[in-house]
């Protein structure tokens, strides 16, 4: 080797500051710039980030894009009878709020497998399916922490709540079915990722269009025909439906069974297309 | 027991990754009771092995018999038989000692197991610290957790990974009679991965060395270690000395300077020795370095090359339990 390669290969003169000052901003552009690249190495992140504020002006927006003024009115003034739009929207915000429980079991599965635990759960006899049902089970468990919450809330803001014990206990199994079924789906969609990312940005993507396109936060009579299609099988609907009519109305009716029936199927479905993908492409590590 | 005597035997064993042939047709057998030992360089597909042969990742090629089961038709009764301990300590840092002895009984569908819990947390000293959060202890006693989880369903066979990897010489030395005192005690055969050359020469009964995926040599380490039969003498005189002076000595081999020094393969160092002080009485030898057959110098003359760096590696290994452990608080 030459003496001149030699030199050619030494390092380059590092050039700090010529007032010897220890500056930061290159250590925030650094750092900035790392945020920047992780977040938009992961496809399923910048899609869900263009697409949501669109969702929001279709779902949101299209309630009352079409909805006369006076139907409003009457409806926040009026309805439903003497109990105020808290009545009304309570067991609407229960429903939904057990459609991001499947989160958190989410991301406790994606923490085993980056610390190793999910081996160490594998290693032993014990199927994927074992794994996936009792995380989507917790999950479900988990959400039911808030009813009492919300329901206590209600009663400070003076919502009169009349169901009958045995109208409750349908109105809780229901939310635990729902529970349950969107922990299932939940933990079925990220069953294959790693990335700590994935659990929030599928929470974001499946619950405001759930949330809105159902009866959970105002009544199904005022929307457009297409999101009232939506409404038709969302099983967030079926849920809130169910605990209006027991908590807010005090009525166990007919269309309560039947209430139950979606639920339940919404679960075992989710259950089953979940235990069959999660054996499959549940991930190790 | 199986009929064959093998704790552990395969034929054949494969793992492909898409085009990277992770393991390469490996034939295994290690018989019960023993500690064999798979030592190679970092990606030699030592940690794919285990994972085969404990049904963790699906084997594309071979065959695969654990504690007398078919790894793959018969995966749930291969769990039921064997243990495990991770290289980098992997314990639910939000449970104590004892809930992560509890949720392992659960794991391995245990009914009978709080004795013999006793026992292991008193012969691994943990008795006091059994209701602390794990993430209390320290790296020794983690890593004794670890292996009391791995025996508590009194498996045939324990695969230990690394098991001393980024500890320090202390703890290493503890691990290794540990490691012994288990393998006596309890009667379990373990199969350990290791790259370092000392740990395999203390601890195995059977060696298989492995490069690429692939079994380069196999043995126990005196076996293997014969198959170099020279040894090397290194010396440095402080008078000039012709190579063809060393090279007279009856039993020299072969003669290769190395800046001042002189490096000397010889059929046996015991032999040549008294030559060579003979030979080179008026030159002044400052400084002789004799080095016997190891593991390492099986692993060259196979290979052609060393089997790691193993300082530097270690040092990698110590950030990453570090950050591990930050990052589960």
């Amino acid at each position: 080797m030459s003496a001149a390669t030699q030199t050619a290969m030494l390092p380059a003169t590092i050039v700090q500051r010529p007032d010897g000052r220890v500056g930061q901003l290159s250590q925030f552009y650094g750092l900035y710039t790392r945020e920047l690249v992780r977040t938009f190495r992961n496809p399923f992140v910048i899609v869900i980030t263009l697409v949501q504020p669109f969702m929001w002006l279709a779902f949101f927006g299209g309630i009352f894009s079409t909805l006369p003024t006076s139907e409003l009115d009457s409806f926040l003034l009026h309805a439903p009878p003497g109990t105020g739009y808290v009545a009304f929207l309570l067991p609407g915000v229960l429903s939904t709020g057990m459609l991001s429980i499947g989160m958190f079991g989410a991301m406790s599965t994606i923490q085993d497998k980056r610390f190793g635990f999910m081996k160490r759960i594998l290693i032993t006899p014990t199927s994927k399916a074992t794994v996936y049902l009792s995380k989507a089970l917790g999950s479900a468990t988990r959400g039911l922490v808030q009813i009492p919450v919300m329901v206590a809330a209600a009663l400070a803001f003076g919502v009169d709540l009349r169901g009958s014990p045995l109208g409750w206990a349908a109105a809780i199994v229901g939310l635990v079915l729902l529970g349950f079924g969107f922990s299932a789906l939940f933990l079925a969609i990220t069953a294959g990722s790693t990335d700590w990312q994935t659990p929030g940005v599928v929470a974001n993507f499946i619950t405001m269009p759930l949330m809105f396109a159902s009866g959970a936060m105002f009544p199904t009579t005022i929307y457009p025909g297409w999101m009232k299609a939506i409404a038709e099988v969302n099983p967030v609907g079926y849920s809130a439906d169910l605990a209006r009519s027991v908590i807010t109305y005090g009525q166990f009716t007919g269309s309560c069974v039947t209430d139950l029936g979606v639920l339940a199927l919404f679960a075992a479905l989710m259950m089953g297309i979940g235990t069959v993908l999660a054996s499959k492409y549940l991930k190790v590590e | 027991m199986t009929a064959n005597g093998l704790a552990i035997s395969a034929k054949g064993l494969t793992k492909q990754y898409g085009k990277l042939v992770a393991v390469d047709h490996v034939d295994l057998s290690v018989p019960h009771g023993t500690i064999f030992g798979l030592l190679g360089p970092n990606g030699a597909g030592k940690t794919t092995i285990i994972k085969l042969l404990t049904g963790l990742s699906d084997i594309t090629e071979g065959t695969a018999t654990v504690a007398g089961y078919d790894v793959r038709r018969d995966p749930m009764h291969v769990k039921q038989r064997v243990g495990w301990v991770a290289a980098e300590v992997i314990l639910d840092d939000d449970l104590s000692g004892w809930e992560n002895l509890w949720l392992q009984a659960k794991l391995q569908d245990l009914t009978d197991w709080k004795e013999r819990a006793n026992q292991l947390l008193r012969y691994f000293e943990l008795t006091d610290r059994r209701k602390d959060k794990v993430g209390a202890y320290s790296t020794g006693m983690r890593k004794k957790m670890e292996i009391a989880l791995a025996l508590l369903h009194q498996p045939e066979v324990i695969f230990m990974d690394e098991p001393t990897i980024g500890l320090d010489a202390n703890v290493r030395r503890m691990l290794w009679e540990l490691i012994t005192g288990v393998n006596r005690q309890f009667g379990v055969t373990v199969l350990l991965t290791s790259h370092y050359i000392e740990e395999a020469d203390y601890l195995c009964d059977h060696v298989a060395i492995i490069d690429r995926g692939k079994f380069v040599a196999t043995g126990t380490p005196s076996e293997l270690k014969s198959r170099v039969r020279e040894d090397y003498i290194e010396l440095e005189t402080s008078e000039g000395v012709t190579s063809a002076k060393l090279e007279a000595v009856l039993g020299v081999t072969n003669v290769r300077q190395q800046g001042s020094a002189w490096v000397l393969r010889v059929t046996s160092a015991e032999e040549v020795l008294p030559r060579l002080f003979q030979a080179l009485r008026t030159d002044g030898i400052r400084r002789i370095n004799v080095e016997k057959p190891s593991l390492e110098s099986v692993f060259i003359d196979i290979t052609g090359k060393k089997i790691d760096q193993a300082g530097s590696d270690v040092q990698d290994y110590r950030k990453f339990y570090v950050n591990m452990r930050r990052a589960r608080r």
